[in-house]
């Protein structure tokens, strides 16, 4: 009985056809959007996570209560037994960083040591050394406008755009003028070596980078940094971040017990998923809701049209429905295997969907969208190249739904058919 | 086989009854080749709904085989139907896009029997209705008269007690519908179903051994042939 009614949808043209491509445009377009939508928004968190806040994040209550103002003075220390206990007690699955976040004002020298330009910047330093998990997670080789990553004490990388402000080459010495740990001056030359795209407009124009060693030299900071991020693999979803934290809080809290030599007195360092920090959690929230709305409207327009099928399929099979009840069809078994059909298009209809549908995410995934002029002003954190994401995920938020309204565009347009009263058979069938 | 008890069958429309059929008691022998004439409104199509177990009487008894039809549930009517009760209609109703092979086919797969099972016994109805050139044919290509032989043999293929037909010869020339009655003539000996018509055809009535005459829902004659061939 199967095989002879796929043998009727594959003939039937009509029985077949719009319904596929209602699904399979349907479910194409949801996966696409979802797609992108996830993109963009992961995109955004990676971009966050990796400049600024990390999955997770361990920094100074204190420091994190005012660190609009870069408060270096309330920096963690005991860098090298803070690493340690981290390696030790959150397992191999998320990679900590130490980072010193740092502002200060970079002067540009003329050839007699006179100041020719001089501008405020934000800086981070971190690891630079090359064997640095650092380099390859904010990809820095692949970002290099000009020059080269540093190779040696005091070398420096800046935004080929604060660069261009600055008319600054690789190869230039500049000074950066701060404020140290303890609130005294801090001065010191530093060479460019490299220019940076960071695809970020805010960094490209304002930010740069110098190897943590430097950092801790310059602004007289010892074994301290400002925060240590955390990063889990990309198999974690962003949605996972808080329960990982909630695994590492109470050896936190033993550890703040007992605090490693080099703690001081009034260290209390605290940890912070991505989604505690620039307002990410409802921002999220607002993804997740904007997505599940998408997704019902999508489904609720694909119920509709497919219900619209089904009901002219209904009338195209009029006399093939009454024909069957009158051999010996029941009504629920008629409905049963409508609605069998209905799922077999569908399923025809969403793979062809999800090849079209991730066809596409997969090219947004590689190639992406350049949208940098138009975030060139907004001085969020977003990346200039918005890309997808191909995920299982989208695949089933596409083919779900998409399936789900094949059968219910066929349950209600089924009503018909139990309305249909057997005793009106044979003078139906006169024509 | 089949029983009328004092059937009748009133339709209320609006707020007026409407009598199709009154009182009327038959029974139908297996192996019946007979009809049911009369003018439109007479009660021909609305005996067979209750012959064939798609409408319940408002009073009196439908037995089939010694079975309540009326006092049956939907499902269990349809079952009656699925397995002992072949239907032809006036327009043959073959499903388009199915083959003249998998038209016959297809009764049997409703009674869950499988393809390879069946094709035998499909393929020597075909041939019995003289159609095995035709079997993997569409409707389509198949002229009115060849349609209706497709819908008598997938009225037939189940081997049912009864076959209903209702008005089977209305769309057919005359050499057709000869040759329709023959056939369904022949199949009536050869496999011992019941076959009653409804039917205005006079034609029809020369191949009948039982007419019965309904005029304004009521039995006015019942006749069977006798040994001359006669209706008395």
């Amino acid at each position: 009985m199967i095989r002879w009614l796929i043998q009727g949808i594959v003939r039937d043209k009509t029985r077949f056809l719009f319904p596929f491509i209602v699904v399979g445009v349907g479910v194409a377009l949801m996966i696409t959007m979802l797609g992108f939508m996830d993109g963009i928004f992961m995109s955004m968190v990676e971009t966050t996570s990796i400049l600024d806040t990390g999955h997770l994040r361990l920094v100074n209550k204190a420091y994190y209560d005012e660190e609009h103002l870069n408060p270096m003075d309330r920096a963690l220390g005991g860098q090298k037994a803070t690493g340690k206990w981290l390696e030790e007690h959150s397992g191999t699955s998320i990679q900590w960083l130490p980072r010193i976040r740092w502002g200060a004002i970079l002067d540009v020298p003329d050839e007699q040591g006179e100041t020719l330009s001089q501008t405020p910047i934000q800086g981070m330093a971190m690891d630079l050394s090359s064997a640095s998990p650092e380099i390859e997670r904010l990809k820095l080789q692949k970002s290099l406008v000009q020059g080269s990553l540093p190779q040696h004490r005091f070398e420096m990388l800046i935004g080929y755009q604060l660069a261009e402000t600055l008319d600054l080459q690789p190869g230039d010495s500049v000074t950066l003028i701060g404020q140290s740990f303890d609130g005294g001056l801090a001065s010191d030359n530093y060479k460019v070596t490299g220019l940076i795209r960071f695809g970020v407009f805010a960094m490209d124009k304002k930010m740069a980078l110098i190897d943590l060693k430097d950092a801790q030299d310059t602004f007289y900071m010892e074994d301290m940094v400002t925060e240590w991020l955390g990063f889990f693999p990309s198999r974690v979803a962003f949605q996972d971040y808080g329960r990982r934290k909630m695994e590492l809080e109470p050896e936190l809290k033993a550890l703040k017990s007992q605090p490693p030599a080099g703690w001081y007195v009034d260290d209390d360092p605290i940890l912070l998923t991505i989604l505690e920090q620039r307002n990410m959690d409802e921002m999220a929230k607002m993804f997740l809701l904007i997505r599940g709305i998408l997704l019902v409207i999508f489904t609720f327009l694909m119920v509709l049209v497919l219900w619209n099928a089904a009901l002219l399929n209904g009338i195209h099979r009029y006399g093939e429905m009454g024909l069957r009840l009158a051999l010996g069809e029941t009504h629920i078994r008629l409905v049963g295997l409508a609605v069998f059909e209905a799922l077999v298009i569908g399923c025809a209809g969403a793979l062809a969907g999800s090849l079209l549908g991730g066809g596409l995410v997969w090219y947004l995934q590689e190639v992406g969208v350049d949208m940098g002029d138009a975030f060139a002003q907004s001085g969020m954190m977003l990346t200039d190249v918005m890309r997808g994401r191909l995920s299982l995920e989208g695949f089933v938020y596409g083919i779900v739904p998409g399936l789900a309204a094949s059968a219910l565009g066929t349950l209600c347009a089924s009503f018909a058919i139990f309305k249909r009263s057997e005793a009106n058979l044979f003078r139906e069938m006169e024509v | 086989m089949l029983e009328l008890k004092q059937v009748s069958k009133t339709y209320r429309v609006g707020n007026q009854d409407f009598p199709a059929l009154k009182n009327i008691s038959l029974t139908i022998e297996e192996n019946a080749f007979m009809s049911f004439v009369g003018p439109s409104g007479s009660g021909k199509t609305t005996l067979l709904n209750l012959m064939g177990g798609l409408d319940r009487p408002t009073s009196g008894q439908v037995l089939f085989d010694g079975a309540q039809l009326e006092s049956m549930n939907r499902s269990e009517l349809a079952q009656i139907r699925k397995q002992h009760i072949g239907f032809i209609f006036q327009s043959h109703n073959l499903l388009p896009v199915y083959s003249v092979y998998e038209n016959v086919l297809f009764p049997l797969l409703l009674n869950h029997l499988k393809e390879q099972d069946a094709r035998e016994r499909v393929m020597a109805l075909v041939e019995k209705v003289g159609l095995t050139e035709q079997a993997n044919k569409k409707p389509a290509e198949l002229s009115g008269g060849q349609c209706q032989r497709v819908a008598i043999a997938r009225a037939l293929i189940k081997r049912p007690k009864l076959v209903l037909a209702d008005e089977p010869t209305a769309n057919l020339d005359t050499e057709n519908s000869f040759r329709i009655l023959e056939l369904m003539q022949d199949l009536n000996e050869q496999y011992g179903a019941a076959f009653v018509f409804s039917t205005h055809d006079q034609r029809v009535t020369q191949f009948i051994n039982r007419e019965v005459r309904l005029e304004d829902g009521a039995v006015l004659w019942d006749k069977a042939k006798n040994g001359n061939g006669e209706l008395e």
